[in-house]
């Protein structure tokens, strides 16, 4: 019995020649690119984000000198002068006027912009590391594993977020940094919940128990195989979870639970101006329509993940 | 059915005593003594003393903790350190209040955020859905207190002598007068639970003003109430629409629509009768769960508009190292939601025989 090396030599076309290989990264950003809501989240987060980075160079002031006594004729909640508009040339330019302190709210809510970013995403990196390390151990190893840790985050989520971030501050005392952590805390049942589905829809896929056959240990399974397929999810909870995480950390500076003085925080500069709203209204309305433009742009950016990284919709 | 509600009551035990638990171990590791908050930094050390015995803070942790859950299972939360009341007495008072106030957010949020869902997806990508959409997006980006003090100024001060204008802070304007229902009804004598329940009521001023038809109570409470209900109410909303939208889009695109469109269906009835009833389903869920978010969002609206409500008496009893207060005032507030959680989650099933309860 002989064998016929190539009885037939047709050459067929690869009908993928021609086409250049799609790499999943370029893919995942043109279908992030296409949605409108992530480009304007995207641009007004860029402009945020060099406000942040140059804020010593865009705000003309010290954002916690009181220019009491330094400035002639600087005096608490002095009214917004603008050249432009008609403000004599004598008079130093304040464009959102003076606060209670007698400091600059422009240079204020320009260097605000740091710390606000800062709480962003430390305080949903903090909920999203731990998160993911209970959702994983509790999906992945199941039973009891799963029972003790989600029933934990059960009582987590059974009060109220804020109260129960309030009654952490308490015990910790205030401050910014508690404050992060309380809300850090808060936010983990969140995670853990999304990456704990993710983890137990993909334990059971063919290529999970390729890696078994092969002898991989759990915890590889867990760390190459498993969190890298389970973290779409993960990032557009993450990104909307950040509007939350500084709206709530906002209100704790705003209760003065937060950011302490002189520290120039949105939260803390509304909470601390609340009474003169009905004088001076803009030393509240300037600070709030910061975080409403912060939060609207990572919500933005977040629905636009999410209709870019979800499979089911059909593009 | 009853094998489910059964079985979800159970379920909420175990979760129900974290609560316990995790409060108790947050107010006992609050820094600062108890004793030196209440009667203030000069009192002796003799006088502590007495203090703790009183309020059983002398005794070991885990007996203060059996203590604790036995009064608490027979509804007994103890009397406030700095007021020397019982927790329950200030609930009474001030928990009809936030009840008030939430119960008025949701009515608002779930009201305007279905009609503006329902419009945004049967107006699919015109000016209106666009716009909807935008005010439902700003609405999830606005803080409840800066939308609060926004309003506060706008209606107290901008709207000032037009019939717009809105009291920015209070319950009641003074010398409105609130008759307790016990005296209204003369039934000052009577004792117990049924005098808790009437007590409260009475403190609902809605439900005090309908009950006694004292009609300009009812106007005062609810002129008071429409700022922090739509101030608060506002972040809900904005997600119920979202959520009304979405759902609504997704029903009328299924196949039984065209069905009822093809049998000849009036269009406002293939959405109202065909696609509504299906597309609330999951927006009931929204509802639900947005009650944690008002209930937090309380907070800061009742330190804004100066109600005394408990999310007031919850900042004021931390300042003051209240444990009793707090302990109390978290574990109801945590009773309540879990409670409301497994309605929503019955009433879920109940709305849709699809899911069937094992």
């Amino acid at each position: 019995m002989t064998l016929h090396a190539e009885p037939f030599s047709i050459e067929i076309a690869d009908p993928l020649a021609g086409q250049k290989p799609v790499s999943l990264l370029r893919d995942t950003l043109r279908n992030i690119l296409r949605q409108r809501s992530a480009i304007v989240g995207l641009t007004a987060l860029a402009f945020l984000v060099l406000v942040a980075i140059f804020a010593g160079v865009i705000a003309p002031f010290d954002p916690t000198q009181p220019l009491l006594g330094i400035e002639e004729n600087a005096r608490p909640r002095l009214a917004p002068c603008i050249h432009l508009l008609g403000c004599p040339a004598g008079q130093p330019e304040h464009l959102m006027g003076l606060d209670g302190n007698a400091r600059d709210v422009f240079s204020r809510v320009v260097f605000g912009s740091r710390v606000s970013l800062q709480i962003g995403f430390l305080t949903v990196g903090f909920a999203i590391i731990l998160g993911t390390i209970i959702g994983s151990i509790a999906g992945f190893f199941g039973s009891r594993a799963d029972n003790v840790l989600m029933r934990l985050m059960d009582v987590l989520l059974a009060f109220p977020a804020l109260l129960l971030a309030i009654a952490i501050v308490t015990v910790l005392g205030p401050g910014l940094i508690n404050a992060q952590l309380a809300i850090g805390i808060v936010a983990i049942p969140v995670y853990a919940r999304v990456m704990r589905a993710s983890v137990l829809s993909i334990r059971g896929q063919d290529f999970v128990a390729a890696s078994q056959a092969l002898g991989e240990s759990s915890g590889g399974i867990l760390m190459r195989r498993i969190v890298p397929n389970a973290l779409t999810p993960l990032i557009v909870q993450g990104t909307l979870g950040i509007a939350g995480a500084i709206i709530d950390v906002a209100a704790l500076s705003f209760l003065g639970l937060g950011a302490q003085p002189p520290l120039a925080e949105w939260g803390s500069m509304i909470g601390d101006e609340r009474n003169a709203v009905f004088s001076a209204p803009h030393l509240v309305l300037v600070p709030g329509i910061a975080i409403i433009i912060t939060c609207l742009s990572f919500n933005l950016l977040g629905d636009g993940l999410r209709d870019a990284l979800d499979p089911r919709l059909n593009r | 059915m009853t094998r489910y509600i059964i079985r979800r009551l159970l379920l909420s035990i175990p979760v129900l005593l974290g609560v316990v638990i995790l409060v108790f171990i947050l107010a006992r590791i609050i820094p600062g003594d108890p004793c030196r908050a209440a009667l203030g930094e000069r009192a002796t050390d003799a006088i502590c003393n007495a203090f703790n015995v009183r309020y059983g803070l002398d005794q070991p942790i885990p007996v203060q903790f059996l203590t604790y859950v036995g009064n608490v299972a027979t509804g007994d939360l103890g009397d406030s350190i700095r007021f020397g009341r019982p927790v329950s007495q200030i609930l009474v008072e001030r928990l009809p209040v936030t009840l008030e106030l939430t119960v008025y957010a949701l009515i608002f949020a779930a009201v305007f955020g279905i009609l503006l869902g329902r419009l945004s997806a049967i107006r699919r990508n015109s000016p209106i859905d666009v716009a909807t959409m935008v005010v439902a997006n700003l609405g999830v980006s606005i803080p409840v207190f800066v939308l609060g003090l926004f309003f506060a100024y706008l209606f107290a001060v901008v709207l000032k002598g037009t019939p717009l204008s809105l009291p920015p802070s209070g319950r009641l304007t003074p010398g409105v007068e609130v008759i307790p229902l016990a005296k209204a009804w003369g039934l000052t004598s009577l004792g117990g639970p049924p005098r808790v329940v009437l007590d409260f009521l009475s403190n609902v001023n809605t439900i005090n003003a309908v009950l006694t038809l004292n009609g300009s109570l009812l106007v005062d409470t609810l002129r008071h109430m429409i700022l922090p209900a739509v101030a608060l109410g506002t972040i809900p909303m904005a997600i119920i629409a979202r959520m009304t939208r979405s759902s609504l889009l997704d029903v009328l695109g299924l196949d039984y629509i065209r069905t009822a469109r093809a049998k000849g269906v009036r269009e406002r009835d293939v959405v109202a009768k065909h696609g509504m009833r299906n597309a609330l389903l999951p927006v009931v869920t929204v509802i639900g769960l947005s009650l944690g978010g008002l209930l937090s969002g309380a907070v800061l609206t009742e330190t804004i508009f100066n109600l005394a409500g408990i999310g007031r008496t919850i900042t004021e009893a931390i300042q003051g190292r209240d444990y009793i207060i707090i302990q109390g005032v978290v574990i109801i507030v945590a009773i309540i939601y879990i409670v409301v959680n497994l309605v929503v989650d019955i009433s879920y099933a109940l709305l849709d025989p699809r899911i069937r309860l094992t």
